[in-house]
């Protein structure tokens, strides 16, 4: 009977191998984006449950095969593991393409965590989520100063705009997502409209060297990005809840992330924050509450060698400002200054009454990105903005409700690179950008127009390239040009006309007469070329340098162009000028750093010189129906800055770490010799953390921050005549506030449930002691004291 | 060499794939402009004739004895806040002669001119303060018991009484003040602390005789 079996066995199974099971199929495994053969592979057949691997030509062989299907699954290490299927009726010979780099081709995505730089060679820091967490009940200006020579220009405390090695505003290239913001980044008093709660990782880019963002970048490129998209099947979300003791604040921010092995993927945000009057030591500052919402929806399909997104983020901001500094007149002011605590102090509240902003952004954006086989990358990008911006001033009688600032920016780009990363030893992208943008200013405000409607297209083409010459030495160069058209239709009062000397030099550009005003229609065209090269070397292990130079070319912004009018809050008429021509900047950097296990140093210095630098200052005065105002005009000289940023860490033991982060700088006039207005401070901040990952992966810190006071300054100090007596009485703008010392104390601990699930609990104290100061760059310090004590709780609940 | 065939064959069949989003991004891009373009057509954007801007200023002073003895102390700022303000006096005062001061704050870039004074400050009265202010002239002040109560108690200022002592020549002043935290108006003249000014006018050589 065994017999019998057997032999049925062996007849059977010389049966169906009589059939035709004598195929042999021929692999041949080559790299996706350089073709070359991919070595040592292993490769399992499904069907047979045998494994062979490639040889050294990347090729493989399976002998014996019947008619029918055979799946291979080909992994690899530092591959995606590729699935395919065959259908076998003879001998077989296929060539399959798998992807060896992902890494250096910026696809890998093993978590969330992981930092990618933007450049090779330029100054860039890269904050992480762990680190911009911490900032969720605040803002964006104010986690950027995690980076040693970032500080930021603030008009009270919410309104907090980012200033890297002195530059700020227009001379900022803000990307949301690979997004450019185009929300009226011209004013000092306009904070950048994104939500911190929504990026997952930020980096900060100082000087032009990012190209590909955009040529105008004089100051720098703040990249803010999202959670990266993880390729398995997963849902993992995160809760921040806080509470801030002052201005007794509350902050939620949920998010949550869909994704699955076959690379889509979802993810929504959202958060909201809310604060009333906030306290300085002594004082309660009356109307700096705040209410903000934003949420980001992102959703798409992100595999190796093609995928799609659509993103849409949204941010609505309510901002009190200071009411004490709303003044009328340059005696306002004045009184303003010299007296000890601001003029309007009442009880706190969360009511946000005028003045006040009211700022909402909408962002939407769909990309697309298809990779070729030894070729490489294309992405195209169209993405649509919309900044709706209301300033409420102090008005009377039923203009009460009606804002005095009414605008509305809307953006579209479109977007088109292409990478070419088939060698990998010598990256090439170029690419292309056209954009459309339309400004309208509401006219029912009842206030003249302060910015005018207009229409501008930007046209830009870049290149940039990378070579790693050696497994040391990277270099790079990037070549870019943008051409920018403004058509503006803009009012001005018959008298400034004649004041500018426009009435002789722009006569032609006058479409319309009106009782007081002229119409006009100023056309500017502007070319700007930029560009940027680089290298970087690792000496050894432990010690690199990187040397750097960026030209960078900005036309002037619509405020610099068209400004006509008072400026409330500063009590001061601010001129524009249309014969303005573009800035241009030369700026050299070279950066030194050194790692080891105990210690880490980063030195970066630069310097910059700026031609055409277009900056206001005072120069007459004009006597209206509230006293005399000093006249304020924008004006061009040439400028230079230099600087140097250090931050250094030195692990005392295992448990105990200092770092110390310090940026100095200089900048002036060249020719005038005076110093720049608004250049930052030296500063330094000193940072002592004990770790215990034992004790719930416990983390305390105390921070000093160490500000001390400007003493080079323009004097734009000026004296005004009391019309009654004839008395003289000094305004005194320009002295800054003395030095100060902050101490800030942080800690916090991790509570595991599960696996995937923790609760992260921090206790902050900022300003520990209560301590009274004014900081230079806040243009509210002529009014009030900054923010006292501030204990502040927050849970993040991770699952 | 067969690879390299294979491979342009497929760059050319993703290229057409290529060529198609191309088409659909371009296509909704060019839509997108175009709701934009229509949305904002190319008239000529209006101009703004800003309404709470204050133009003319007017001081009048009459005698209680005599109707004919009237000083007027008149301040032009065609462009509001936004431009140079001229100031004029037409007339003396009368040494030893008591005047009722009658007010005119109005915005003559208006047709026809709008009344500041009764359409927005005194509906507005407790939000509002006058304060005045002399300098070598002999001139004092009373705010009259039917003058408009303004913020705090106080009185608002634009029912006043002045007095004009010996001959002198100097200058007047006269401040409003919008939204006060404080106000006395126990000298007459007033005083106010906090706020911001709406208005802050001198005339200078002003004369009694």
């Amino acid at each position: 009977m065994k017999q019998l079996i057997t032999a049925i066995a062996i007849a059977y199974s010389c049966f169906s191998y009589s059939q035709d099971c004598t195929y042999t199929f021929l692999g041949e495994l080559s790299d996706f984006h350089d073709g070359t053969p991919i070595v040592s592979a292993t490769i399992h057949i499904t069907e047979h449950d045998r494994y062979i691997v490639s040889d050294f030509n990347g090729k493989f062989k399976i002998e014996n095969l019947c008619s029918g299907t055979i799946t291979l699954k080909i992994s690899h290490v530092g591959c995606e593991t590729k699935v395919v299927s065959y259908e076998i009726d003879g001998d077989t010979h296929k060539s399959i393409q798998i992807e060896h780099h992902i890494e250096e081709l910026d696809e890998i995505s093993i978590t969330g965590e992981s930092s990618k730089k933007e450049t090779k060679t330029a100054q860039e820091t890269v904050l992480k989520a762990n680190t911009l967490k911490k900032y969720s009940a605040l803002n964006l200006g104010e986690a950027l100063k995690e980076v040693s020579g970032v500080s930021s220009i603030n008009t009270g405390n919410s309104i907090v705009k980012p200033i890297i090695n002195g530059m700020h505003s227009s001379r900022l290239l803000i990307l949301n997502n690979n997004v450019r913001l185009q929300d009226q980044e011209w004013g000092i008093e306009h904070a950048p409209n994104i939500d911190i709660n929504s990026a997952a990782q930020i980096s900060v880019i100082k000087g032009s060297g990012a190209l590909a963002y955009g040529g105008d970048a004089i100051g720098g490129v703040i990249v803010v990005n999202p959670n990266r998209v993880i390729k398995k099947d997963t849902l993992y979300g995160r809760t921040i809840i806080g509470g801030q003791s002052n201005g007794r604040g509350y902050n939620i921010s949920s998010t949550l992330n869909k994704s699955y092995s076959s690379g889509w993927f979802a993810n929504i945000q959202g958060s909201i924050k809310q604060n009333g009057d906030f306290k300085a030591p002594d004082y309660n500052l009356t109307n700096t509450g705040l209410k903000s919402h934003a949420f980001t929806v992102n959703a798409g399909k992100k595999r190796f060698e093609s995928g799609f997104e659509v993103f849409y983020s949204y941010l609505d901001n309510e901002i009190g400002i200071l009411g004490a500094s709303h003044i009328g007149s340059t005696f306002d002011l004045g009184r303003a200054i010299n007296l000890e605590q601001p003029s309007l102090i009442n009880d706190f509240s969360y009511d946000i009454n005028a003045p006040k902003q009211e700022v909402t952004h909408h962002l939407a954006k769909a990309s697309y990105y298809k990779r070729f086989k030894n070729f490489g990358k294309i992405n195209l990008q169209y993405d649509y903005q919309n900044n709706q911006r209301f300033e409420f001033d102090v008005r009377i009688g039923d203009r009460r409700n009606i804002p005095a600032v009414d605008l509305k920016l809307q953006t579209h780009t479109f977007l088109a690179d292409i990478n070419l990363d088939a060698n990998l030893n010598r990256k090439i992208n170029f690419g292309i950008m056209g954009r459309f943008q339309d400004n309208f200013a509401n006219p029912d405000t009842g206030v003249r127009r302060l910015i005018p409607d207009y229409e501008k297209y930007d046209f830009g083409a870049y290149t940039t390239a990378e070579w790693q010459i050696s497994d040391d030495l990277i270099f790079d160069a990037g070549l870019r040009y943008d051409f920018n058209r403004i058509d503006a239709k803009k009012f001005y009062l018959k008298s400034r006309w004649e004041e500018r000397g426009y009435d002789v030099d722009f006569l032609n550009i006058i479409i319309e007469e009106f009782p007081t005003q002229f119409l006009t229609n100023p056309v500017f065209n502007f070319h700007n070329i930029s560009a940027s090269t680089g290298l970087k070397y690792n000496i050894n292990d432990s010690n690199q340098i990187i040397f750097n130079y960026s030209l960078a070319s900005r036309p002037p912004n619509v405020s610099e162009l068209f400004s006509d009018g008072l400026h409330h809050s500063a009590a001061r008429f601010e001129l524009g000028n249309l014969r303005f021509d573009k800035e241009i900047a030369n700026r050299l950097s070279a950066s030194y750093a050194y790692n080891s296990s105990k210690f880490n140093l980063l030195t970066e210095v630069f310097y910059s010189r700026i031609n055409n630098f277009i900056y206001l200052r005072p120069f007459d005065f004009i006597l209206t129906n509230r006293g005399p105002f000093p006249l304020w005009q924008y004006q061009q000289t040439n400028a230079q800055l230099f600087g140097i940023d250090i931050t250094a860490t030195y692990n005392i033991t295992d448990a105990l770490q200092w770092q110390n982060k310090t940026a100095f700088i200089k900048g002036y006039d060249l020719e005038t010799d005076l110093p720049l207005i608004d250049i930052p401070s030296f500063n330094t901040t000193n940072q002592v953390t004990y770790n215990n990952e034992a004790w719930y992966n416990f983390s305390t810190s105390l921070k000093s921050e160490w500000v001390f006071k400007q003493n080079e300054f323009p004097d734009f100090n000026f004296e005004i005549e009391d019309q009654l007596t004839g008395e003289m009485t000094l305004i005194d703008i320009s002295t800054p506030p003395p030095a100060y010392h902050l101490l800030h104390l942080y800690s916090e601990a991790t509570f595991s449930f599960t696996e995937k699930s923790n609760l992260k609990v921090a206790l902050g104290i900022n300003n520990l002691l209560n301590t009274s100061y004014r900081n230079n760059l806040n243009r509210l310090r002529y009014f009030a004291d900054d923010l006292g004590r501030n204990i502040t709780l927050q849970l993040e609940l991770n699952y | 060499m067969n690879t390299n065939k294979l491979n342009i064959k497929t760059m050319k069949i993703n290229y057409l794939n290529i060529t198609k989003t191309t088409k659909l991004f371009v296509g909704a891009l060019f839509c997108l402009s175009l709701i934009t373009s229509c949305s904002s057509d190319d008239d000529n954007p209006p101009p703004v004739n800003p309404e709470e801007i204050i133009t003319n200023v007017t001081l009048t002073f009459t005698n209680n004895a005599d109707a004919t003895d009237i000083v007027t102390l008149a301040s032009v700022a065609p462009d509001g806040q936004d431009g140079t303000s001229t100031e004029t006096i037409t007339g003396n005062f009368t040494a030893g002669a008591t005047y009722d001061l009658s007010l005119a704050i109005t915005n003559a870039s208006e047709t026809p001119a709008d009344d500041v004074l009764n359409d927005d400050i005194i509906p507005e009265a407790d939000e509002h303060f006058f304060s005045y202010a002399v300098n070598n002239i002999n001139l004092t002040m009373t705010r009259d018991a039917d003058d408009i109560d303004g913020p705090n108690g106080s009185k608002l200022g634009v029912n006043t009484t002045w007095v004009a002592g010996a001959a002198s020549t100097g200058n007047v002043q006269i401040t409003l003040t919008h939204e006060p935290t404080a106000t006395d108006d126990t000298g007459g003249f007033g005083t106010p602390t906090g706020g911001s000014e709406d208005l802050n006018i001198t005339f200078n050589n002003v004369d009694i005789q």
